[in-house]
């Protein structure tokens, strides 16, 4: 008991001190099969041997070998190759330092083997022998090599990384660079391998510029660059927004940077319209030469209606709501001017007219519908005598239906019109109808009876 | 009363007794026409009325027994039957004409002609008092070769169309006269 104790204040003590160490990466590779599983190679024709597992696997039985796997034997032509029973890792004594059993490395340096000598060609394997594990089926953890030559684990878990002892780490090289000291070999070579480019400048948009290591060199730069600087053209494009800072340089000849605006014309600009009058206005200078006008002398001047030209009015005074111009009136209400003209299209129709009319004389004016063509002025001097209004309009029909129309001429009319009046008609009749109202009788004595009716008061 | 007329041995002629019968009807006498026409000539109008109502007489009563009640029989029974009956006695084809009211009734193909107007229409005044009780006057109406027109009227339609007929009013005009005054 006293030991145990003391071993694991042993223990402690260690793990203490080597928490002080710093840690190394030992290795990122994938954990080998489990030595159970995968140390019974493959033999043809023959069915493994059962070998009954260990009664009870404890933590430390699952403890990775130090050892890598043999590798596996060549595949036996003969069935009679009996495999080895599968190896089990004796139990670790107490007397083994912890420390030892858990720097151990899990995963061998040794390289993996090959694909074709981890699985061999199925081609060869007898029916016997194991068939390789399917990866969907696998559940064992055995993943096939071939997988890890493209995943590798993004990232290093904790059992990835090794605590190493004092001699340990002694026995690894050095590490004695610090920061500055580091070599960039690597760069160096390929900046040798590159072509060479002497007294070539930098681009405008090119990197900073290393620190100067001194007050001297940081000067020595600064005159360089103005020197170039002066001597460079400055692209009239658009510096790219990751450069740096750039001085400001002379503009080349024939540029020109434009004025500062004037004020006080962009103040009368916007005063005066742009149009073409502007030379006809006054500017802002010339307003304030303005000459005021006093006010007008004399009596005040009012606008009025002006006085009538002559003393007689050429009409009483009309009402305010008559002031607006009358249109002279006609003598009749209906007619129209008789010096109006018919209508050139209508003119030769009316000459055919009048020449089958054999009026060869100046025709009369047309004469409105409206009116009576005696109560025309124009028309007293025809041929026609005048008929002034009718004397009487007397409607004399011997019925209903039949109206005539008689007007009584004036005497002095040498022509009377002529009225035709539909002879007279006495009253006959026009038709005859013989009425059968009574209906088809149904037997011969109905009939019998009513004609026999018939002329009977 | 839509009893067809059937004429099928309505005459029975007796070659061993020299005799001819009609069916449901005494014995006949086949004459000619122009004996029957002389004797009508001969006798006065009221015997040749007398006459031909009785051969109206028998005819109606030949009827009758037919029809059974001849005053519901309506106009093509009637007419059926009675002109059957004529037609057996030789006088002719029966036809009947209404006129609005007016009953015509005319005979065509009579062999007694136009002398034989008189008796035709006695025997049409029989046949009416015979088959349905009603005393009737038969008033002609028209005559042509082949047809002759009788209206049947009561005494005062009789007269007034006797009147215009003998005026020479057209016997159409005679007809809606009566319609006229009739209804008037």
């Amino acid at each position: 008991m006293n030991q145990e104790v003391n071993k694991l204040q042993e223990l402690l003590a260690r793990v203490k001190r080597n928490a002080a160490l710093p840690r190394t990466i030992v290795s990122g590779r994938a954990p080998e099969p489990s030595a159970p599983r995968n140390e019974a190679p493959p033999v043809a024709f023959s069915a493994p041997k059962y070998v009954p597992p260990p009664t009870e696997l404890t933590a430390e039985d699952m403890f990775f070998q130090s050892e890598p796997p043999p590798p596996p034997p060549a595949v036996a032509s003969t069935p009679t190759a009996i495999p080895e029973p599968p190896v089990v890792q004796p139990r670790a004594t107490l007397d083994d330092s912890v420390d030892e059993l858990l720097l151990e490395d899990p995963f061998p340096s040794h390289p993996p083997p090959a694909y074709g000598e981890a699985l061999p060609d199925p081609m060869h394997v007898s029916p016997g022998s194991p068939s390789p594990l399917d990866h969907e089926e696998d559940v064992s953890g055995v993943v096939a090599i071939s997988e890890f030559a493209d995943e590798q684990p993004e990232e290093l878990l904790e059992d990835d990384i090794v605590e190493m002892t004092a001699s340990e780490a002694a026995s690894l090289p050095a590490v004695t660079h610090t920061l500055d000291e580091l070599s960039f070999e690597d760069v160096d070579a390929d900046e040798k391998r590159a072509p060479p480019s002497s007294e070539e400048e930098p681009p405008a948009s090119s990197s900073r510029s290393k620190i100067a290591g001194t007050m001297d060199e940081a000067l020595a730069r600064a005159a360089e660059q103005i020197d170039l600087e002066e001597d460079r053209e400055v692209p009239l494009k658009t510096p790219p927004p990751e450069s740096g800072p750039q001085a400001a340089v002379a503009m080349p000849q024939g540029m020109q940077a434009p004025n500062a605006p004037d004020i006080d014309e962009l103040l009368e600009a916007d005063i005066l319209p742009n149009t073409g009058v502007r030379v006809a206005v006054p500017t802002a200078e010339q307003l304030g030469q303005t000459i005021e006008l006093d006010e007008a002398r004399g009596p005040s001047l009012e606008l009025d209606q002006p006085a009538a030209a002559s003393a007689e009015p050429l009409e009483p005074e009309a009402p305010a709501e008559e002031l607006e111009i009358t249109l002279p009136g006609r003598k009749y209400a209906g007619d129209y001017q008789a010096d109006l003209m018919p209508p050139p299209e209508a003119r030769e129709d009316l000459d055919a007219h009048r020449q089958r009319q054999g009026e060869d004389s100046v025709p009369p004016p047309p004469e409105s519908l409206a009116q009576y063509p005696s109560q025309r002025g124009e028309a007293q001097s025809s041929a026609f005598a005048p008929v002034i209004v009718p004397a009487t309009v007397s409607t004399d029909s011997y019925s209903e239906s039949v109206s005539t129309v008689t007007v009584d001429a004036p005497p002095n009319a040498e022509f009377a019109p002529e009225l035709l009046a539909r002879p007279e008609l006495g009253p006959s009749p026009v038709a005859k109808f013989i009425r059968t109202e009574a209906p088809r009788p149904k037997t011969f004595m109905e009939l019998l009876d009513s004609s026999l009716a018939l002329g009977s008061d | 009363m839509s009893l067809n007329f059937d004429p099928s041995y309505a005459l029975e002629f007796d070659f061993g007794r020299g005799q001819i019968r009609m069916a449901n009807a005494s014995e006949r006498v086949v004459i000619p026409c122009d004996a029957l026409l002389a004797l009508c000539r001969g006798a006065s109008e009221e015997a040749v009325r007398d006459f031909g109502r009785r051969l109206g007489t028998e005819a109606g009563r030949v009827m009758n027994d037919r029809l059974g009640e001849a005053w519901q029989a309506s106009l093509e029974t009637v007419l059926e039957h009675l002109g059957g009956e004529l037609a057996l006695m030789g006088l002719g084809s029966l036809g009947l004409e209404r006129w609005g009211q007016a009953l015509v009734l005319s005979f065509s193909h009579c062999p007694l002609g136009g002398a034989g107007d008189l008796l035709l229409g006695s025997v049409l005044e029989g046949a009416m008092q015979r088959s349905f009780g009603r005393d009737t006057v038969a008033i002609k109406l028209m005559r042509d070769d082949q047809k002759v027109r009788f209206l049947l009227a009561g005494h005062a339609g009789a007269r007034k169309a006797g009147n215009w007929l003998s005026e020479g009013v057209p016997w159409g005009d005679v007809l809606s006269r009566l319609a006229t005054r009739g209804a008037s």
